[in-house]
């Protein structure tokens, strides 16, 4: 149980070093101690100020994970965004289900997209390749049951794999940024400033 | 190379400019990359249907692959011993069944099963009664879940002594049967299918007379059988279309041009459910 405002300050800022920038958790730290100043100046005990701002360490990780998020959006890359989607996944086991299985399920079907993308570009010019044989005359290497048509399967097959490598890397874009707009919108409806729109 | 001979950043920018490279934006590539794929598979594709390959039921389950390209065959080797005839029977419940001549020498037959799996391999039966050797390779039957084992495509290829008479007995429950025995030298012929396409070519065919049935249940069957030979074939067809290739109608059967009843003779009874019949003498 927090007993003064020096006390609250200090979690708060331990909570926040290391995630923020010192300059940036001074901003924070010095609303909050603005915020109490005002408080005491209008009559209101610790006890009262405690109690509409509720724990620090809850303030902390809503702080920690709307700046987390926004680091996301601006400067794009796995690391942030996995960090942002496990800060946001502190803020409540709401979110296991509503944060973490989307996430989960988007990274597994870009997953699988890049994998038969792979192997499709792989796969593609060595059928390609046995085609040929095959045209050629040579017995040997017959996988097609019709080498003409093999050959322009196995050019599908190459090109169909370099779109989907194309397609995925587009959608994980799409997703990058729709998952960005999602945990905004998650944080926002947790802290409850949800704007109305 | 000398250092004459390098082309310079002058030169590769020309030849960009050649080509037109520089015109080609990400959506340009995406576009031309489906452009290519569409109509990659719309002409292979086409190709597969025009030429009858892409038909599920023939054999290859609609694939344009080979199937049993990626898979090593077991193959299983009978050595004829002192047996100068051989009797061959196979039964196999369902997948793609090719018969043909060609066993290596002083052998009655060489079996191939297109598959690693030990559920999926056959059941070998060989026993001798005086000069003829008897083989049976049968289908042990599988559980359903074995038929979605990555090892399934059930293929296997028979080939038979070309030079010791044989009397072969053939039963697949469901899929395609090729059976090229022109090579051979018959003693007896059955083969009963239940469903699939069946190809019974017996073109070029020189071994001695003999009596030969085919049952097939539903699917096409094909038939092939020596023009220059003494043959009759008797016809009992359910529903379907029959047609006939450089055979004589005769009766309710039908007989090679130059047929001699009296003579030694070969004779093949066909009995089908449903489904197209074609016999042509070549």
């Amino acid at each position: 149980m927090l007993q003064t405002e020096s006390e609250f300050i200090r979690v708060l800022k331990d909570r926040l070093e290391g995630t923020l920038d010192p300059a940036e958790l001074d901003d924070i730290i010095s609303d909050y101690a603005e915020h109490f100043r005002i408080g005491k100046e209008s009559g209101r005990t610790d006890e009262e100020l405690f109690g509409s701002l509720g724990s620090p360490d809850d303030i902390a990780r809503e702080i920690r994970a709307m700046h987390l998020v926004k680091r996301a959006e601006s400067n794009r890359s796995c690391k942030n965004i996995f960090h942002a989607v496990v800060a946001t996944l502190g803020l409540g086991l709401f979110n296991l289900v509503v944060v973490l299985a989307p996430f989960l399920l988007l990274i597994l079907m870009l997953f699988v997209v890049l994998m038969v993308g792979v192997v499709f570009t792989l796969v593609g010019p060595v059928s390609l390749l046995y085609a040929i044989l095959q045209i050629a005359g040579l017995p040997a290497h017959a996988i097609w049951l019709n080498p003409v048509a093999g050959f322009f399967i196995a050019t599908g097959i190459t090109t169909l794999g370099l779109l989907m490598l194309i397609g995925d890397y587009y959608l994980a874009r799409f997703f990058y940024r729709a998952g960005i707009r999602y945990l905004k919108w998650n944080i926002s409806v947790i802290t409850g400033t949800e704007e109305n729109p | 190379m000398n250092k004459k001979e390098l082309p310079s950043d002058d030169q590769f920018a020309c030849l960009i400019g050649r080509l037109n490279l520089s015109s080609l934006t990400g959506a340009k590539i995406i576009l031309w990359l489906v452009a290519i794929t569409v109509v990659s598979f719309a002409i292979g594709f086409g190709i597969l249907a025009i030429t009858g390959d892409l038909s599920p039921s023939a054999g290859h389950r609609g694939s344009p692959f080979i199937a049993s390209a990626m898979v090593s065959p077991n193959t299983t080797v009978f050595a004829l011993d002192r047996s100068t005839a051989g009797a061959v029977r196979i039964t196999m419940g369902a997948g793609e069944l090719t018969v043909h001549g060609g066993a290596p020498a002083g052998t009655l037959m060489e079996s191939r099963v297109f598959s690693t799996a030990p559920e999926w391999q056959p059941e070998y039966l060989q026993s001798t009664n005086g000069t003829v050797m008897t083989v049976s390779m049968t289908d042990p039957g599988h559980t359903g879940k074995e038929w979605f084992s990555v090892d399934s495509p059930n293929v296997w290829e028979v080939a038979l002594a070309e030079d010791a008479p044989i009397s072969l007995d053939a039963k697949l429950g469901a899929g395609d049967c090729t059976l090229t025995l022109g090579t051979l030298n018959l003693t007896g012929l059955s083969l009963n299918t239940g469903a699939g396409e069946t190809l019974v070519d017996l073109g070029g065919y020189r071994g001695e007379v003999f009596s030969g049935t085919i049952h097939q249940g539903v699917g096409d069957l094909t038939v092939r059988i020596p023009r220059e030979s003494n043959t009759r074939i008797v016809i009992n067809q359910g529903i379907g279309d029959l047609e006939t290739r450089g055979l004589v109608p005769t009766g309710n059967a039908y007989t090679t041009p130059h047929f001699n009843p009296a003579g030694a003779n070969t004779e093949i009874f066909i009995h089908q459910g449903v489904g197209d019949i074609l016999v042509e003498a070549i």
